[in-house]
């Protein structure tokens, strides 16, 4: 009878203890996130161009608006590689899309990129639904390949296509303001649109749409038997993931005052997404930011180190060696694994 | 209810189901046994679509559904599980639950993913299998069992009019598989109609209204679980006679 009841008690121990750790973990998905922290890193980045006031900072606004144009796009690129797991090489198409439509309106009717962004990201959107719906059949290595395959086209394609000035390119018309305040429009229409592609991930994460991506990434076939759309989830995420890619080029466009396909249709620039939001952590939220801002400081710093040699590059190579081998699922990611994420960067 | 006519399906040269023919009828528990490639998982990957059928028939409720894709059959009320539980890691279970909630429209796209009413009838859910206490672990980090019983809860988030379940006792030892047996009559006697593959003899003699018995594609004999265990028929399937081609 000693032997039963000390049994049940152990049994009940047992369980008790598996009830504290589940409302643990429980709290934890409630409270651990800092939400705020963006929100303040915000602001000082909109205060930042004050500092024009006491010299010259343009090398500085450069940098920032160079990081926050990545962390818009790798977040954008996110939603699709990270949330969803395919992995695309091709989304520099989408960032020359934009760049092109907002290059193109200014350079035939004056008009602002930083009106016309949400426009060119639309038109992003449409082209990447349209992609979608053909490329997302296939999903893993296929994916990646078809991908690549969409960058050499659109190549092509820009290269020998005369209205938008072919392999040469197109000059844009430089806007009116003094070389300190010139940069200023462009500083924070990106900053806007990176804040707007962050906040989108975060809105996205959180709805039924992004569960459903993220079922599609762990299991297609059980998620569509558990009544998701998975195909209109998948194209609607590879649009949505284009129109933030659309966005930022457009701007960036305009900001470098000339559009030519290899600046743009490049697939070092895609490789940059994927490279910034693996470090950082795929399918977090704050992981693409993170992604760029190391990447972006990384390939400065080791320029100002080795000069704009071969070895630079080499650099950075090996630092992003040695962090994924110590944070294999990018740093966000590892750290939310291991309950080691400072909440600072918690903004899942 | 469930209604297969002269299902097929074909890989290659190898006739997996070749014109299997059963119904389902509303309220009952059926089972669908034979003997190992005897076709059963490919019936039910066919049924509920994720496999396509080479011919052949499948109705529900008076419509046909072996042309839909596999999210509007469950959206239709068939559900099911699979035979190796297929869980979704890095989610919690009360995410893997809710996931199978149904989403209405575009603007319910962007709706929270979990509405408190939800999450109040997720828990509900693992409450009624007594799984509460792993609501909110990750899904990887479960016992076969409790994967099981989670492929069951997320199963019944779907409000579903009948369920497909694959071995739902492979794999799952006594205790688990009695409180599983309890759950799948609990349900039942809910006006659940439930279709079940299984192995164990024991749980489909108890269990189960009506036994279908397939055997190489062919659906050989159907009956209740008395007749089916005296047809001659059935035990030489199982016992490794030779089927004679019916010509």
């Amino acid at each position: 009878m000693t032997a039963t009841h000390l049994q049940t008690t152990s049994a009940s121990a047992v369980v008790e203890a598996r009830r504290a750790h589940n409302l643990k973990l429980a709290r934890k998905s409630d409270q651990s996130r800092a939400t705020w922290f963006p929100l303040v890193l915000l602001a000082v980045l909109t205060a930042l161009p004050l500092l024009q006031f006491t010299g010259n900072y343009n090398y500085l606004l450069h940098l920032v608006l160079f990081t926050a144009s990545y962390a818009a796009m790798a977040s954008g690129w996110n939603i699709l590689g990270g949330f969803t797991g395919y992995v695309s090489l091709g989304h520099a198409v989408f960032f020359g899309i934009g760049g092109y439509v907002s290059g193109m309106i200014l350079a035939r009717y004056g008009v602002s990129s930083l009106i016309t962004a949400p426009l060119a990201g639309l038109i992003a959107a449409i082209i990447g639904y349209g992609v979608g719906l053909i490329t997302l059949k296939v999903r893993g290595p296929s994916f990646i390949i078809s991908s690549i395959a969409l960058l050499m086209i659109a190549r092509i394609l820009f290269d020998n296509w005369g209205f938008i000035g072919g392999a040469n390119g197109l000059t844009l018309p430089t806007n009116s303001l003094s070389a300190e305040w010139s940069k200023l429009p462009y500083y924070y229409a990106m900053l806007v649109i990176a804040a707007v592609s962050v906040w989108a991930s975060y809105r996205i994460k959180h709805s039924k749409f992004g569960l459903g991506l993220r079922a599609i990434a762990k299991d297609e076939i059980k998620a569509e038997s558990a009544g998701i759309n998975t195909r209109f989830y998948k194209v609607l995420a590879f649009a949505l993931s284009a129109f933030f890619v659309g966005m930022a080029g457009a701007v960036w466009g305009e900001y470098l005052t000339y559009l030519r396909p290899n600046i743009f249709l490049l697939i070092g620039v895609s490789a940059n997404l994927v490279l910034m939001s693996i470090l950082g952590g795929k399918g977090t939220i704050a992981g693409p930011v993170i992604g760029a801002i190391l990447i972006v400081a990384l390939n400065e710093i080791f320029v100002a180190l080795l000069g704009a040699s071969e070895i630079n590059i080499l650099g950075t190579g090996v630092v992003m060696i040695l962090v994924l081998m110590f944070f294999p699922l990018g740093i966000v990611g590892t750290l939310a694994k291991s309950g080691r994420l400072p909440r600072l960067l918690n903004w899942d | 209810m469930l209604d297969v006519r002269n299902l097929c399906k074909h890989f290659g040269g190898i006739r997996a189901v070749d014109g299997a023919s059963f119904t389902v009828e509303k309220g009952s528990i059926t089972a669908l046994i034979g003997p190992n490639g005897a076709g059963k998982t490919t019936a039910f990957n066919c049924i509920s679509r994720t496999a396509q059928p080479t011919s052949g028939e499948v109705w529900l409720d008076g419509q046909r559904i072996d042309q839909l894709r596999p999210h509007k059959i469950t959206g239709r009320g068939l559900s099911r599980t699979f035979q190796i539980s297929r869980n979704l890691g890095d989610m919690t279970v009360l995410e893997n639950v809710i996931v199978q909630s149904k989403v209405d429209g575009l603007r319910g796209l962007f709706r929270p993913a979990f509405s408190s009413a939800e999450k109040d009838k997720a828990m509900g859910i693992l409450d009624f299998l007594g799984i509460t206490r792993i609501a909110y672990e990750d899904g990887h980090n479960l016992s076969y069992g409790q994967k099981k019983l989670m492929d069951l809860a997320a199963l019944l988030m779907s409000d579903p009019k009948i369920i497909l379940l694959d071995e739902p006792a492979g794999g799952v030892n006594p205790s688990l598989l009695e409180e599983i047996i309890d759950h799948i009559r609990a349900l039942n006697e809910k006006g659940l109609t439930v279709l079940i593959v299984e192995h164990n003899m024991d749980l489909i003699m108890r269990l189960s209204h009506k036994v279908v018995v397939m055997a190489q594609g062919k659906v050989i004999c159907s009956g209740t679980p008395e007749m089916v265990r005296e047809d001659p028929q059935v035990l030489d399937a199982y016992l490794g006679g030779v089927l004679e081609e019916a010509a």
